[in-house]
């Protein structure tokens, strides 16, 4: 009887360890749906349609996700900033939101291998003559608070030593700066540099080339202790472009030459 | 579940940098209350004028300073007159739009000061030779800046929180944007803003507490 009662109560302890050890992946195939931060305010990959849905390279990405896992997908708006408070409040289950995957960042988020890479394209008003990367020495420039390119930016002009730094808090604002000539060039990802020129909602401006920043290698986030979850988004991203998904993608909402998502001469 | 954990020294690395914001918000909330007080006495002036597009043109300042947004108020003041051509740094446009909303709620707070004021003191001032703008300097806006004090003290300390609306014009040297910006840089966000509450905290209570004591030094009555 006593062995009985020790087994009984062994078993249910066991049972309830295995419940209390369920992870981010189980929690998310059992509850069916897969909750995704997603920047909607920098297009092509996260913007709104005429309907006001959300639609977008990173959108279709956290779809095909949800669709790999057997869930359904639920976008979560989620400004630059209120990425990782989102993530951390448990908000959201993952970022889909095109973070760099820097080092410093790594020490708080957990990040899988990249899914997409950025080109830094520099956008000029016109009126300032600027014509190069170089050329926007001594001007006022800016970028949206947060991000990879403003960092890069904001370095550069304090080792320039001349001319000011801005960051707005949207794409949008930076936009709207540049036309109204309170910005006199802009550093952004090539891809959201393309479509504002070609909007022609931002009058008198062009891009001018590219910023030699390295390239942003953006990838997807959670938390860092959730390791079963980031393996399957590494497998993830790694099938995704196994199976030309990838491609797919790239050529509906971005075109031309697919960005490669390696780093040559190291693994990973 | 909040399975988070703390790391309260990286924050804390960062606290000169975010003390070197904290002044920078001090000063435009100074900045903005010199002017704001100095439009604001104007403002009454231009109420008590009598004339009818004088008066018009202070209420609807007055208006519009406490019965809009001042998100709106800070984010008109940069990209609203850039649209006219007039373009203002981030720093000047924090400073207008802040000086702006609290000349329309110092305005207010003098027109309730000077309801307290008995009339027949202005008179008194009147019958003894002094002119109407005399009697209002010598005898009504020393006890109008009197009795609106504490008041003031409160609209410093909002001045102080406004200016966490900078980041919307580009403002990043404040405590707000250099918080901002040191959270993008390492995403310790739960840490960082809470270090920033606290130092915000810290200045509005100075405020308020220094408030009443020089009340309690200066109005003996």
């Amino acid at each position: 009887m006593n062995k009985l009662t020790l087994i009984a109560a062994v078993l249910s302890m066991a049972g309830l360890a295995g419940t209390a050890q369920a992870d981010k992946l189980d929690d998310i195939i059992s509850s069916g749906k897969l909750r995704c931060a997603v920047v909607l305010d920098f297009p092509p990959m996260g913007m709104r349609d005429a309907n006001n849905q959300p639609i977008g390279f990173d959108v279709d990405y956290c779809k095909d996700l949800a669709a790999a896992l057997g869930v359904t997908a639920e976008i979560v708006e989620t400004p630059f900033p209120e990425r990782i408070p989102a993530l951390m409040s448990g908000r959201v289950d993952v970022g889909v939101a095109s973070t760099s995957d820097t080092l410093e960042r790594a020490k708080t988020v957990g990040f899988s291998i990249p899914y997409f890479a950025f080109e830094m394209a520099v956008t000029a008003n016109n009126k300032t003559g600027i014509t190069s990367y170089d050329g926007m020495k001594g001007y006022t420039v800016g970028a949206v608070a947060g991000t990879y390119e403003a960092i890069a930016l904001e370095a550069q002009v304090k080792e320039w030593g001349e001319g000011n730094f801005r960051p707005y808090q949207t794409q949008a604002d930076v936009f709207l700066a540049l036309s109204q000539g309170q910005l006199d060039a802009t550093v952004s990802t090539s891809t959201v540099a393309q479509a504002n020129v070609q909007s022609g909602n931002f009058g008198d401006i062009s891009v001018v080339g590219f910023a030699p920043f390295d390239t942003d290698y953006v990838a997807l986030f959670a938390k860092r202790n959730e390791y079963g979850f980031l393996n399957y988004l590494n497998l993830f991203v790694n099938q995704q472009v196994r199976t030309g998904r990838y491609d797919e993608l790239y050529e509906k909402w971005v075109g031309g030459e697919v960005p490669q998502l390696v780093v040559p001469n190291v693994y990973r | 579940m909040f399975d988070y954990t703390f790391q309260w020294k990286q924050a804390l690395n960062r606290l000169p940098q975010m003390l070197d914001g904290a002044l920078v918000t001090m000063e435009i909330a100074i900045l903005s209350m010199i002017m704001g007080i100095a439009l604001a006495i104007v403002l009454t002036l231009l109420r008590l004028s009598g004339s009818r597009p004088l008066i018009a043109i202070a209420t609807t300042w007055v208006e519009v300073a406490r019965n809009t947004p001042a998100l709106f108020q800070i984010y008109m003041a940069h990209f609203g007159v850039a649209s006219f051509g007039i373009h203002f740094s981030p720093f000047v446009s924090i400073l207008i739009g802040i000086t702006f909303n609290n000349a329309g709620y110092l305005a207010e707070n003098f027109r309730g000061a000077l309801k307290a004021i008995p009339d027949t003191q202005a008179r008194a001032g009147r019958s003894l030779g002094l002119s109407e703008l005399q009697s209002f300097r010598y005898i009504i806006m020393p006890q109008m800046l009197r009795i609106s004090f504490l008041p003031m003290t409160n609209q410093m300390v909002w001045a102080i929180l406004m200016t966490s609306l900078g980041v919307t014009v580009g403002m990043n040297t404040d405590l707000y944007g250099v918080t901002q910006d040191l959270n993008a840089l390492t995403f310790r966000t739960f840490e960082l803003f809470a270090l920033a509450a606290v130092i915000f905290y810290l200045i509005t209570k100075t405020i308020t507490l220094g408030g009443r004591l020089i009340a309690a030094r200066l109005f003996r009555y």
